[in-house]
């Protein structure tokens, strides 16, 4: 077998490595600076007020459009959460009433296994 | 002229055969990684016990004969989806725990909507966690619980325990949990108060997007993302590679919006006061001091973990009032701690042990 030192792929490999390693680093003392946090924060103050802005100009857009806007189309899937979450109640509630009934999936209204499991012996030597 | 020392040159034919078939395979593999959509994730069998906005509650199917007396509770972390603990069948920590005989429950989050950034900290802590006990106390048929809370899971479990310390919580893991918020550097620098306007951010977006999460997450390793690609390119004709980053890409990038109100508070209780290290931190003015935590714990942390230094994590266990209290730290990052090779060999098998004669 190919001595590892000699193998152009695995020079490769460590280089790539050994630069990830370097970019991070660098990168991270970089980011500890509070110029850094300064700069950050102020492009991201910007950012977060420019989409605010913009996503109340789009939203008007849409209404003259005769277009559900975004904030509609959350409604509607509101909506079919509520839907969704009345049918998870109505299972629920149907599990309770045949909680002693057996059914082959294993799922609601299977009955459990009893909670008699004690730990193996050779547990503590694995 | 001579070869180099420990270059064999009669390997050098069958290298380079196998290099070309690894081009050609990477072409191949490559078109098919395009046109197809990954492994299906968080596929074992559960019930939806209980959904309420952002909050959603799974029973697990048992897939024993008999299981442990008491309950497990897991606690999701708020930024991230819970399938991480369910990547796919072998490599679930769910069906790992299913199979040694436990019934699992997880708290598990989804997207808050615009109307929930009214959301804080006392909602999740005083609120969601209480409710799913209580309704894994009804379905199971047992008082006592067991808790498991992976990141900011075990920061949510902490703050529960240290507040509900006289039940029903009989024994308490948590997984690469921080409690000295100064030692996660760069998080602190990024949200330094001198710069960081918290109210400005919440009061202008409502909830905290993804995006801006997902990039704080990256930026801890900023040239981490193009490598993985460049491996990822570089190891395509591998199935199991190819199989394995897809399942975490997936996951890392499926981040999770914060709550408004719920970042504020995470920004100044825990990142500006460091609240839950000091012992002054308070939940809906509820005092929750982690000494008052007197339950059997365990702590988990990974030995390279940029996420959430050891730093920020070690003193959790000096702090807790538990008699029965342990940490472990394992090889491993942030997320192979918990899924993945290595949690298979380490995590898992301890936590089975630690917990098995716990539950009882």
């Amino acid at each position: 077998m190919a001595d590892k030192s000699n193998d152009p792929v695995a020079i490769w490999q460590n280089m790539i490595g050994e630069m990830e390693k370097g970019l991070n680093s660098f990168s991270n003392q970089a980011m500890t600076s509070p110029e850094f946090s300064k700069v950050m924060n102020q492009v991201g103050g910007a950012t977060a007020g420019a989409q605010k802005q913009f996503g109340e100009l789009m939203e008007k857009y849409l209404i003259g459009m005769n277009l559900p806007s975004r904030a509609q189309m959350v409604g509607m899937a509101e909506r079919l959460q509520a839907i969704e979450g009345q049918l998870n109640e109505i299972k629920a509630l149907l599990h309770q009433v045949s909680h002693n009934s057996a059914a082959p999936d294993g799922g609601y209204g299977a009955p459990r296994p009893p909670r008699t499991k004690r730990p193996s012996p050779e547990g503590e030597k694995k | 002229m001579n070869a180099p020392a420990g270059l064999d040159l009669a390997s050098i034919p069958d290298r380079i055969q196998s290099e070309v078939q690894r081009a050609i395979q990477r072409s191949i593999k490559g078109v098919e990684y395009i046109s197809s959509s990954g492994p299906s994730l968080g596929s074992t069998p559960k019930d939806i016990l209980h959904v309420r906005g952002t909050m959603n509650l799974y029973h697990y199917r048992p897939m024993t004969d008999e299981i442990y007396r008491v309950p497990i509770l897991i606690v999701m972390a708020t930024t991230n989806r819970g399938y991480i603990l369910d990547m796919i069948p072998g490599q679930s920590f769910i069906e790992f725990l299913l199979k040694r005989g436990y019934d699992v429950y997880m708290l598990d989050w989804t997207p808050p909507k615009p109307e929930e950034k009214s959301l804080g900290m006392a909602d999740y802590v005083l609120d969601f966690i209480p409710d799913c006990i209580r309704r894994v106390q009804q379905d199971s048929g047992e008082t006592d619980v067991s808790v498991i809370g992976y990141c900011f899971g075990g920061v949510l479990s902490l703050l529960y325990g240290s507040i509900f310390n006289d039940g029903p919580m009989k024994n308490l893991i948590c997984f690469t949990t921080p409690i000295d918020f100064r030692e996660m550097k760069l998080f602190a620098n990024f949200a330094d108060r001198r710069y960081f306007d918290v109210d400005r951010l919440v009061d202008s977006v409502g909830n905290v997007p993804p995006e801006m999460i997902l990039s704080s997450f990256e930026m801890l390793r900023p040239a981490s993302r193009a490598v993985s690609q460049a491996q990822l390119w570089e190891n395509i004709w591998n199935d199991e590679f190819v199989k394995s980053y897809r399942m975490f890409d997936r996951w890392a990038t499926d981040t999770l919006p914060l709550a408004g109100e719920y970042f504020r508070d995470i920004t100044k209780d825990l990142m500006w006061d460091n609240k839950l290290y000091n012992g002054s931190m308070s939940v809906g003015g509820r005092t929750a001091d982690i000494a008052n935590i007197k339950v059997p714990i365990l702590h988990a942390v990974a030995e390279h973990d940029h996420i959430v230094p050891y730093e920020a994590a070690k003193h959790l266990i000096a702090k807790v009032g538990s008699s029965d209290k342990q940490e472990v730290m394992l090889k491993g990052g942030h997320v192979s701690l918990v899924a993945g090779a290595n949690a298979i060999k380490r995590l898992w098998p301890k936590l089975d042990n630690w917990l098995g004669e716990r539950s009882i």
